[in-house]
């Protein structure tokens, strides 16, 4: 009996012990609580606005998102390209700027600049 | 902060309607952007989360760095949280839980969770302790029980859950439940009779 009242006293020390335990669960401290709102927050504001977060800033990149994005810079890629070929590989009823080039020949530069400025001004 | 509550809820308002909503609808309403309701479930959630670390690890420390994970992976998570499907308390004592023990394991890689030894393990565990730690018998004792039943103890016994949802915190049956808690008990009770003095003082 002594072993069993001795049981029951211990259990009855558990049971305050549990008591005690549950009133101390309030006691997490205040910073903590501030890094906890903190997290929230960023998480808050990242999942509100990904893409200022994520962006990159370089020159080449802000370039680009100003031409309509990598595929505006692909269009403009290809029109620069198919000009440079059409300015080398013209039709055969137009004089070919080739041919001055290979020929050195600064007579014909001149000439041609010279009506071109010529059409310029007659257009105005 | 920015305020995206509707323009016809003022803070005030929308403070006092926020506090009379479930965790769920609290949860939903951090994903949607509202800066008060992760305010509101911090002061819900936080200190069973941190008190529940704190039984498990016997550190402060550590116990401050679970809880705050695990209120980092609730708020991370928010956007694809499904309503009704279990309570949000529950998925956070299991977080909480499961990364207490990813520590322990850490720092003892050999220790099996369930199984171990439970007097290897305490006394490891009471030799880390801080002092504040040490003058809790109760704390002691906890130390001395296998990671399982520890778990169902304070979660019964100190958090005050029912044993269906400690059933649903730890994965496993009611029964199951019904018997940890059992024998976490009468274990508690005898160390507490046998070694009442001896405890976390006389280890060394």
């Amino acid at each position: 009996m002594n072993w069993g009242m001795a049981m029951a006293d211990n259990e009855t020390e558990l049971d305050l012990l549990f008591a005690q335990a549950r009133n101390d669960r309030a006691s997490i401290p205040d910073a903590l609580v501030v890094r906890m709102q903190t997290d929230a927050e960023a998480v808050r504001l990242a999942r509100l606005a990904p893409s200022t977060v994520k962006r990159s800033r370089g020159l080449l990149r802000r370039l680009a998102d100003g031409l309509g994005g990598w595929q505006g810079m692909g269009g403009l890629l290809a029109a620069s390209v198919t000009g440079v070929w059409i300015g080398f590989a013209a039709p055969a009823f137009l004089p070919d700027p080739a041919n001055y080039l290979m020929t050195q020949d600064t007579t014909y530069l001149v000439a041609d600049l010279g009506l071109s400025f010529d059409y310029l001004e007659e257009t105005e | 902060m920015e305020d995206l509550t509707p323009p016809e809820q003022n803070v005030r308002g929308n403070t006092v309607a926020a506090d009379t909503l479930s965790d769920d609808a609290l949860l939903r309403r951090f994903a949607d952007g509202d800066a008060m309701a992760s305010r509101l479930l911090t002061d819900r959630l936080a200190p069973r989360c941190y008190s529940v670390a704190f039984r498990m690890l016997s550190n402060r420390a550590e116990a401050e760095d679970v809880a705050q994970d695990a209120m980092m992976r609730l708020w991370q998570m928010a956007p694809s949280w499904e309503p009704g499907q279990a309570k949000v308390s529950t998925w956070l004592y299991r977080v909480t839980l499961n990364l207490c023990l990813d520590r322990k394991r850490k720092k003892k890689p050999d220790a099996l969770s369930d199984v171990a030894e439970p007097e290897d393990d305490a006394a490891s565990v009471v030799d880390r302790m801080q002092d504040d730690a040490r003058k809790d018998a109760l704390q002691v004792a906890l130390s001395k029980l296998p990671d399982r039943q520890r778990e169902a103890v304070i979660l019964r016994h100190i958090e005050e859950l029912s044993n269906p949802e400690i059933a649903g915190v730890m994965g496993i049956s009611i029964e199951a439940v019904e018997s940890l808690t059992a024998r976490g008990k009468r274990a508690l009770t005898a160390i507490l009779a046998g070694r009442k003095d001896e405890l976390g003082y006389g280890d060394g």
